[in-house]
């Protein structure tokens, strides 16, 4: 009885390690690997696996977590995988790829000594794989962010970046932008970094002058409001923030004119990159951060009160 | 799209999966993910045999205020609005004000500017205009 007992445990287990490596395949990798997406290996393909298989398990655990240049994110983008659950999935995509037979053969006999259903454990025979796809991303359907750069992915080192030539011998000695961002304020665009509240801070001392570290500018501490059409907020544009970066003479009198109302803004102007677009959507806050600048709730009882003021305008 | 044929569902299947392909591909294959404002400049270079200049502006922007390169530098705001050459260079003009072996590295490292992969087109990375398709990479 004893020996019996130990196969069925040894099979359980063997089954319950398949089945993580199931449940993490086809919430993390059957985005890509089902179909074989952009060079990914696909699931079941025998010739896709056989030269990754053949240089070893290793070596494919280390591409999966850390990722690969060609493509795979680490971790297939899902930082908060384990070490274990990445390799379960590893052994489970190896499994279905050499031997789908076996794999097939094995996994309905515990399941059924287990007096569970066989269905969810099996891991599929080649065709049943290529079926298996169109149902993982059904089953996926409330993941959500699907085409925004998970955080794995941005701020990458400059060999890494698209940009950057990596057969250039120079670009391996640029500064990672990570080593230096790891240290300032976050945001949710652009550098990922808040450069205001950065300078606020002190964290950065950008200097005012090409080769005098001391030298200061003036800053201007007035707001001018912006009163806007519509129901967006009106914009409230602060000199200080600006005037701790620019001199007067980068904007005036060329971008704006020094008078009130004598501007007229768009924000299709500002797309096209003029006007606050010279700098906004090119190094400075993108313009997706629309309430940055749309920032002073409108008084609507006053403009209940006075539309036809408004209307005028 | 109520009475499908059969087949009509397999091909747009199909056609989307092209379609992601493609998408995904494009993302994927030579994917820029570089810093917002990196600004690629290919005014002389490609034509020169070197590699297209990538300047970071987060790099410079942690170091100096807007104003040194666009007001006391005359550096117009736009991506090859100006027309700089090595000779303006080491003349002290726009990047050889400071890349003189005194305030930063000196222009014998040419590699560290001429960075980019060979014609790469002048643009500013992950800006608007890029995004909405003027000047995007590989165009």
């Amino acid at each position: 009885m004893r020996p019996l007992l130990l196969v069925i445990a040894c099979c359980w287990a063997f089954a319950a390690a398949a089945q993580q490596g199931k449940a993490v395949y086809d919430k993390s990798c059957a985005l890509c690997h089902a179909a074989g997406v952009a060079g990914a290996p696909k699931f079941g393909n025998a010739a896709d696996w056989s030269p990754r298989i053949a240089r070893g398990a290793a070596a494919l655990y280390t591409s999966a977590l850390s990722g690969t240049p060609k493509g795979m994110p680490p971790r297939g983008g899902n930082a908060e995988l384990k070490d274990a659950d990445v390799k379960a999935a590893v052994d489970y995509m190896m499994a279905a790829a050499s031997a789908p037979a076996k794999a097939a053969a094995a996994a309905p006999k515990p399941a059924a000594a287990a007096a569970a259903p066989a269905a969810a454990a099996a891991p599929a025979s080649a065709p049943a794989a290529a079926a298996k796809p169109a149902a993982v991303a059904a089953a996926n359907v409330n993941a959500f962010n699907r085409l925004l750069r998970p955080a794995s992915r941005q701020n990458p080192p400059p060999a890494e970046d698209g940009i950057h030539d990596p057969k250039n011998d120079g670009t391996h000695v640029l500064q990672a932008p990570r080593s230096a961002f790891d240290a300032l304020p976050r945001s949710n665009a652009g550098n990922r970094v808040n450069w205001v509240a950065a300078l606020e801070e002190k964290r950065i001392a950008p200097r005012w002058d090409r080769a005098d570290p001391k030298a200061s500018g003036l800053v201007l501490d007035f707001n001018i409001v912006r009163e806007v059409k519509g129901s967006m907020p009106d914009v409230v544009y602060p000199h200080k923030q600006h005037t701790e970066w620019l001199d007067c003479s980068n904007c005036h009198p060329a971008i704006f004119i020094p008078q009130k109302g004598a501007n007229q803004i768009s924000m299709a102007a500002i797309l096209l990159g003029e006007k606050c677009g010279v700098c906004h959507g090119k190094v400075a806050f993108p313009v997706s951060e629309c309430r940055l600048c749309h920032s002073k709730k409108k008084d609507t009882a006053a403009a209940a009160a006075a539309p036809a003021a408004g209307a005028a305008k | 799209m109520r009475n499908r044929k059969p087949g009509t569902r397999a091909l747009a299947a199909a056609a989307i999966g092209a379609l992601c392909v493609v998408l995904l591909g494009a993302v994927v294959a030579p994917e820029a993910r570089a810093e917002y404002g990196d600004v690629v400049i290919n005014n002389h270079s490609d034509k020169a045999g070197m590699r297209p200049v990538v300047f970071p502006h987060w790099f410079h922007r942690v170091r100096f205020a807007c104003k040194v390169c666009h007001a006391d530098l005359g550096f117009q705001f736009r991506a090859g609005g100006n027309d700089i050459n090595m000779v303006k260079i080491i003349d002290g003009q726009f990047c050889g004000a400071c890349h003189n072996g005194e305030i930063a590295w000196a222009i014998e490292n040419c590699n560290l500017c001429h960075s980019a992969p060979p014609g790469t087109p002048t643009q500013v990375h992950e800006s608007t205009l890029q995004r909405m398709g003027k000047g995007a990479l590989g165009k």
